[in-house]
């Protein structure tokens, strides 16, 4: 752990050397502020990593962060929108959120977003290019948020109930028709969901590349005929006739647990093996992808443009961007978020740490598959919400 | 003598202008309730006027989702309702005056302080097709998976009016025991029973039509909050589409200001489905009044039907909630299909987090304690007219007052202050406590009062010496509800407290999100616990402030 902070000392000095007087009085700044980080709190595991995090601030930064724990990233843009609206430009509620897809576009389009500031922080240098750290579903990040984690859309079963899981969209079809009443996805527009069905769509649509450019109506039509036409074969053998959906993924690790369910979904690869160890899984259980790749994408945190703590904000951001926090996320026992750093760049103590597995972890290689542009995401939202959002 | 001279000592003072309430009492009594209500108008004007535009409600009415949603609202809430009313009604019936009413009195507070989110919970870990109900049947029959029961989150909302059912009756039951607990009523009884009616007769000739109309608003409350009940349809309702109030509280909650007015918009349907209801409640009370059969005279031997062992499964639901959920907060892998627990340990409770709980703690005194002084003084002195004002936020569905409230803290600058969420609360608090306390105030024998200002007391002296001490049992329970009733906030609190402040209530909803059942379980019963101190303090504090007298306790 020492080793690693030392390093991350050594790098961030060398990388940045330019930004060393602007960044020191943003730590003085810094220093006393509490800076109110709104994240997602439905996993203990996050909300764990989040508690370590503020403690280390606190004693290193003498930030006072506190983890606001919300279930939907879109409330918190509303409460950024409803402050702006009633003219509360400076001294807003929100100084730091984790959030990307169509709510960070929401954001910018909205001008509600403080920046650009992420490519100043300086532990920016760590971070790996090679990953779709600057664009967030299609939409430039511009600096307007900190990269924090990497995602995949990963498939959980029962070894001891499912040997050999489904491995395509064609594939689950069967699988499902084979199961009946036992497969399903959470309802978009839960994140998980909404994924589900953008796999789907990759899947099928006949020219992926449209779905990179923002849509239009006729672009639409075209591209997602082929999974409203899938989806209506699918769903007559899903859990309860496809009349109705779980609400969550975690409903879904619950269900599958039980025996409810033959597959549950989940952004973390890891996942699995993190609800094995707190038991809210058999040990039977595997994480698996399809063949074809399934969609990843980069989690970010942004400030709002009316946060109060614009200075504490950022040098959090700066921290959870280190390697001694990123590594430590990574941890399978911890977390089991990706880090977005460039695993080359840290020491191999480090790249121990990140590299370990444990029994339910996805444990196979699984092409990554790019977000279709954010714009994409209301408009399948509001179509399957027509199509099957009242069976 | 010395009695004597103190009396006319005190006459002499300079006293009240006039002997009946002044102005300035009336002012006085107004003023916490005009501090509670007045802030809110801007709010509102601020939050619902997007709403007033034909467009939106042309958007709303080409919604898919709405006429599906607003089925299962009305299913759930009318069968919930009536559900509730039946079985509150026909356990009076039967067992009151007798040994059991009282047994059944005396294990309310238990029951009523599981708040709805945790009893919402607890129900689901039982009836869900992998909770416990169904393990049992799978125990005798070897059941290798769950059923394909739909028992929870049913398209119709059964699960849901049931879940509400049950949870309102023993409410209900709480505000019938609270009105029969008074002397007068008692009294009655014994007349009717020694004139040779029989109960049943007794109860449906003198106590009911006497009960009904003061039970409305409580039924009223009731209907209200199932008809705008949100974390309990999330657990237990439809998910899709979702009920009436959930899909509101998701389109105020959208980022796209088109659906933020089409949530205002619908919020005004809830609305209107709650006025033609309590027309046809009114309606009915009307033609009962109509057609109250005179007593004829006869006198019809008691039938006894105390076989009918109706509050055995009531309770037997609530003991079977607390228990799952205990058991569920200890233990470690339990897995469909087994009945029991493979091990149990207390990580769960160890790895709890408390500040939840203290801040749910010192929130919920501080409302339920400025409530009390001004709901006794509007009760006492306050417009009596204006009743009906004091109770909108029990019946108008809480997410636009909620935005209200948000809008008006916006411009003040006060949102995510212990101020302002103190004053959140206010909203609802003070409506419950006013509700609970009514009945009995009114209900009051006003010749005590007569007599204490005829003997020389200021309305004051005689309220403070005479009347609230006589009132001390359903004030202390009064105060107890209203601190279950803060425990209970979720929305006001989320929005007031801009995330600054946690409750148990908010910490449970957003661990809810997450699928781990033993941290939820421990959330749950911290939920419970608070209420149920409140009311157990409530109950043992009256028994003990009232041992020397006969007519307190």
């Amino acid at each position: 752990m020492k080793l690693s902070t030392l390093a991350a000392i050594a790098l961030t000095l060398g990388v940045s050397t330019w930004a060393n007087a602007d960044w020191s009085q943003t730590q003085n700044e810094a220093k006393g502020q509490t800076v109110y980080f709104n994240a997602w709190g439905g996993s203990e595991a996050t909300n764990a990593y989040i508690a370590w995090a503020a403690k280390e601030a606190k004693t290193r930064y003498g930030i006072d962060v506190r983890h606001v724990k919300i279930t939907d990233t879109a409330e918190v843009v509303k409460r950024v929108q409803t402050e702006m609206a009633a003219g509360r430009t400076s001294d807003g509620s929100v100084d730091l959120m984790w959030v990307n897809g169509e709510n960070f576009r929401n954001l910018k389009n909205g001008g509600l977003l403080f920046g650009p500031w992420a490519q100043n922080l300086p532990n920016w240098g760590l971070v790996d290019l090679n990953k779709p750290v600057r664009t967030d579903f299609s939409v430039p990040t511009e600096g307007y948020e900190s990269p924090w984690g990497t995602a995949q859309l990963t498939f959980i079963a029962d070894s001891a109930k499912t040997p050999k899981p489904p491995r395509s969209a064609a594939d689950l079809l069967a699988f499902s028709k084979a199961n009946p009443g036992r497969v399903s996805y959470p309802k978009p527009t839960d994140f998980h969901g909404t994924t589900f069905v953008k796999q789907m769509l990759l899947e099928l649509t006949p020219n992926r590349a449209v779905l990179q450019q923002p849509v239009t109506p006729a672009a639409f039509a075209t591209a997602t005929q082929p999974l409203w036409a899938y989806l209506d074969q699918l769903h007559p053998s899903l859990w309860r006739n496809g009349k109705t959906f779980p609400a969550s993924a975690a409903e879904m690790h619950r269900m599958l647990g039980d025996g409810e369910l033959k597959m549950s979904i989940t952004f973390n690869p890891n996942e699995a093996a993190n609800l094995i160890a707190s038991k809210q899984l058999p040990a039977s259980a595997y994480s698996f992808g399809f063949t074809g790749g399934t969609i990843g994408n980069v989690h970010f945190v942004a400030i709002p443009v009316n946060a109060h703590a614009k200075a504490g904000a950022q040098v959090f951001a700066n921290f959870l961007l280190s390697a001694e926090a990123q590594t430590r996320k990574a941890d399978i026992t911890v977390w089991g978020d990706g880090t977005v750093l460039d695993i080359t760049k840290l020491p191999t103590a480090s790249q121990a740490q990140i590299r370990k597995t444990a029994p339910g972890a996805l444990a196979e290689v699984v092409p990554t598959l790019p977000e279709p542009h954010a714009s994409w995401v209301e408009a399948l939202e509001a179509e399957w919400l027509k199509r099957y959002g009242s069976r | 003598m010395a009695q004597a001279l103190r009396l006319a000592l005190e006459r002499a003072l300079p006293q009240a202008p006039s002997k009946r309430p002044g102005l300035p009492w009336q002012w006085l009594a107004a003023l916490p309730v005009m501090l509670i209500f007045g802030p809110l108008l801007p709010g509102l004007y601020w939050a619902l006027s997007p709403a007033l535009d034909a467009t939106v409600w042309q958007a709303l009415w080409l919604d898919a989702q709405w006429p599906q949603a607003l089925r299962s609202t009305l299913i759930s809430s009318v069968l919930g309702t009536l559900l509730a009313c039946g079985m509150a009604a026909l356990l009076a019936t039967l067992h009151y005056p007798g040994r059991l009413w009282g047994s059944l009195q005396r294990r309310l507070p238990l029951l009523l302080s599981v708040p709805h989110a945790a009893f919402a919970v607890g129900l689901f870990f039982l009836i869900a097709p992998s909770g416990w109900l169904a393990r049992t049947i799978a125990h005798f029959v070897q059941w290798t998976g769950p059923p394909d029961w739909v028992t929870v989150q049913d398209p119709y909302g059964l699960s849901l009016a049931l879940a509400l059912a049950i949870k309102e009756s023993w409410f209900l039951l709480w505000v019938l025991a609270a009105v029969l607990g008074e002397q007068a009523v008692s009294r009655q009884m014994v007349m009717g029973r020694s004139l040779g009616y029989s109960r049943t007769q007794t109860w449906r000739l003198i106590l009911w039509p006497q009960l009904l109309p003061r039970l409305r608003w409580p039924v009223i409350a009731v209907f209200a909050y199932g008809l705008s009940v949100v974390d309990m349809a999330i657990i237990l309702g439809p998910g899709t589409p979702p009920t009436l109030a959930a899909l509101i509280w998701h389109w105020l909650t959208d980022p796209d200001p088109a659906l933020q007015a089409r949530g205002s918009a619908a919020s005004m349907i809830l609305l209107i489905v709650l006025l033609t209801c309590v027309l046809a409640v009114r309606g009915l009370l009307w033609l009962m009044k109509r057609h109250q059969p005179y007593p004829a005279g006869q006198r019809k031997p008691t039938a006894s039907r105390r076989w009918l062992k109706l509050h055995t499964p009531l309770f037997l639901v609530g003991y079977a909630v607390v228990a799952v959920l205990l058991l569920w907060s200890v233990a470690q892998e339990w897995f469909f299909p087994a009945l029991l627990p493979d091990a149990l340990s207390l990580e769960s409770w160890h790895q709890a987090d408390w500040a939840p709980f203290w801040t749910t703690l010192w929130l919920a005194m501080a409302a339920s304690l400025l409530c009390l002084p001004a709901v006794l003084v509007w009760l006492e002195w306050g417009p009596k007219r204006l009743n009906a004002l004091l109770y909108l936020p029990l019946i108008v569905p809480a997410l636009p007052l909620v935005a209200g409230q948000y809008a008006t803290l916006l411009h003040l600058q006060l949102d995510g202050t212990a101020v302002a969420l103190v004053w959140s609360h206010l909203l609802w608090v003070l409506p419950y406590m006013v509700l609970t306390l009514i009945g009995p105030y009114r209900a009051f024998d006003l010749r005590l009062m007569t007599s204490a200002r005829a003997l020389g007391y200021s309305p004051w002296r005689a309220c403070l010496h005479v009347k609230w001490p006589i009132l001390l049992r359903p004030i202390l329970a009064t105060l107890a509800v209203g601190f279950a009733v803060s425990v209970a906030q979720y929305l006001p609190t989320l929005f007031a407290a801009g995330g600054r402040f946690v409750t148990v209530t908010t910490e449970a909803v957003a661990l809810s999100a997450g699928g781990n059942r033993r941290v939820l379980a421990v959330q749950a019963l911290l939920q419970i616990a608070l209420p149920m101190a409140a009311f157990g303090l409530a109950a043992a504090a009256a028994y003990w402030l009232g041992r020397h007298r006969k007519g307190l306790r």
